[in-house]
């Protein structure tokens, strides 16, 4: 379903070069949940990152179901459709209530109905458990909450993959399980996801596969199984040492 | 330490003895160069009596004039025996019975209000202030999200502009518009005047504008695209409401300089405010009154604005 190929980018600040993303090349099926771990500066979010043209690659290609975000033909805003993506800091528009938050693209982009953006909306909501909020404006939310409003709003597009970039990371430590709760949810009804996070335990739970980064290279692609027992990679043992 | 808390009345107490006291210093400081404060010759110049002068229509008789309150009717009756009736005021009848009277020769006069200079001075300032205020937030707008495209063009053209007019004085801009526009497309001096100030506004306002989009987090732009809103609908939808809320205070602080200097387009005769003051001057020769009241109005227009703009900060706020 999602297909990168030999993907590489560059940062060039003042002259120093950096390879944030060096000759990735990974496949995910459909269904398939993937988490990328890999110490700070690594490129894994990066990697996200270039995956819905957040980040424009220097060499390669991604695409997903055909559509290539290396074919400049491809309408960019049309790929993003079908990618959802949840930030570390949740990046809810603070000028609208939680239910203008998930109507507002359901509105410009698939150009839903009023009835029909909000009964989604409102189900979706429902769904990561906070439904009697919608009328409220983010602020007056807990982090968690806030999170979780993101996860629906990305929902809200029907997309065909969604991209978690850390999204436990800025959140107090009593409101983590709340947001991985919906992803285990999520990732159980089938979700193609792709999650960087340092959450080791839900990768262990609920990953197909773990992917390894550092220095922008992929250097392990296995199983949580294998990768949490007997990861290959000298830098993927002294790793999971640090965090385990 | 614990804090204490101290009665406030007092100290506002305080506040209005030192204005009271600066006033009466003024007051004392012009009784030193023997002033004489008439504010009885100001009001003629906010409204006035005007009076229309009524001439009989042919040469012939006062046949009749009858008191009707305090208007009289005043009937008269020319060589062909037609009648001619006008209607004055009772204390300006000019003629009596039996009268004779020629063509042209004034009967009396009739009086309405008219808005005195004052008051067609701050008409002048007010349209003059709102259609550049208008014209320049759009022209800052655009100017703004200019310096901001990707575009090479856009951005140099727009800093240059914004440049240029920050870096002369309105005064010689409106000189330069005036003789311009003037001379050479022959449009009227208000035209050079709306121009030039629509022109200085709207590059404060690009700066403004600019400075509010830059100031929101790059998060919010990420995650509109990122549900495939296009950049101008994210822009639109996500960007700039969120600036606006931020920048509004600037921003009323811009449109209360832009009515302050609509005084300046005095200079190409345009009769606005600060003009028409100086007409009233010439005629009353009440220099203290007539300042103040030019002033006062001036205020009368800029502390509605500034209360407009916290209540409508107030309102916006209530998202945070």
């Amino acid at each position: 379903m999602i297909e990168v190929r030999d993907l590489v980018k560059v940062f060039d600040t003042r002259g120093q070069v950096v390879r944030a993303v060096d000759h990735v090349t990974t496949q995910v099926a459909k269904g398939e949940v993937l988490v990328v771990v890999g110490p700070s500066g690594s490129g894994k979010s990066t990697f996200l990152r270039c995956l819905n043209g957040l980040e424009q690659f220097d060499e390669g290609t991604v695409s997903i179901d055909g559509l290539s975000l290396a074919d400049p033909k491809t309408d960019i805003n049309a790929y993003r459709r079908e990618v959802g993506m949840v930030f570390q800091h949740f990046n809810l528009f603070p000028h609208m209530t939680v239910l203008e938050n998930l109507c507002l693209a359901q509105k410009i982009v698939r150009k839903r109905s009023k009835k029909e953006r909000e009964q989604k909306a409102l189900a979706l909501l429902e769904k990561v458990g906070i439904g009697q909020k919608a009328n409220e404006y983010p602020s007056r939310l807990s982090g968690g909450q806030q999170q979780r409003v993101a996860i629906a709003r990305a929902l809200a597009m029907d997309p065909k993959v969604m991209l978690f970039d850390e999204p436990t990371s800025a959140l107090d430590p009593e409101m983590v399980g709340e947001v991985l709760d919906v992803m285990k949810t999520l990732a159980l009804e089938g979700m193609t996801m792709i999650c960087v996070t340092h959450e080791m335990g839900f990768a262990r739970e609920v990953a197909h596969r773990v992917l390894f980064f550092d220095h922008g290279k992929l250097l392990e692609d296995s199983p949580p199984e294998q990768f949490f027992t007997e990861p290959r990679d000298p830098r993927a043992q002294a790793f999971l040492r640090q965090v385990l | 330490m614990i804090k204490h808390k101290k009665a406030q009345w007092p100290w506002h107490g305080l506040t209005a003895l030192v204005l009271v006291g600066l006033a009466v210093a003024l007051f004392y400081a012009t009784s030193l160069i023997s002033y004489e404060w008439r504010w009885n010759r100001v009001p003629q110049y906010f409204a006035y009596q005007a009076e229309d002068v009524q001439r009989a229509a042919g040469n012939g008789t006062v046949e009749a004039i009858d008191l009707q309150g305090k208007m009289a009717r005043v009937t008269l009756k020319d060589e062909d025996g037609d009648q001619q009736v006008l209607s004055v005021a009772q204390d300006s009848v000019r003629v009596s019975q039996g009268d004779d009277v020629s063509e042209g020769d004034p009967v009396g006069v009739t009086r309405h209000w008219a808005a005195g200079p004052l008051a067609w001075g701050l008409w002048a300032t007010v349209w003059i202030s709102v259609v550049s205020g208008v014209i320049g937030l759009f022209i800052g707008l655009m100017a703004g999200l200019c310096r901001l495209s990707s575009n090479p063009t856009l951005r140099d053209l727009s800093t240059v502009y914004v440049e240029l007019v920050r870096g002369t004085p309105l005064l010689v801009q409106l000189f330069i518009f005036y003789f311009f526009i003037g001379t050479v497309l022959n449009l009227s001096r208000e035209f050079a005047g709306v121009a030039a100030l629509s022109l200085f506004t709207g590059a404060y306002v690009a700066e403004i504008v600019r400075a509010g989009v830059q100031s929101i987090a790059r998060g919010q732009g990420e995650a509109a695209r990122s549900l495939g809103l296009s950049a101008g609908q994210s822009m639109r939808h996500v960007i700039l409401p969120q600036a606006f809320k931020r920048v509004l205070p600037p921003l009323a602080g811009q449109f209360i300089s832009l009515v302050k200097d609509t005084s300046l387009v005095s200079v190409i005769s345009i009769t606005e405010l600060t003009k028409s003051g100086r007409e009233a001057i010439t005629t009353s020769f009440s220099t203290f009154e007539i300042w103040f009241c030019v002033a006062a109005l001036y205020l009368l227009i800029n502390l509605p604005l500034s209360h407009l703009a916290s209540r409508l900060e107030r309102r916006l706020a209530q998202s945070d």
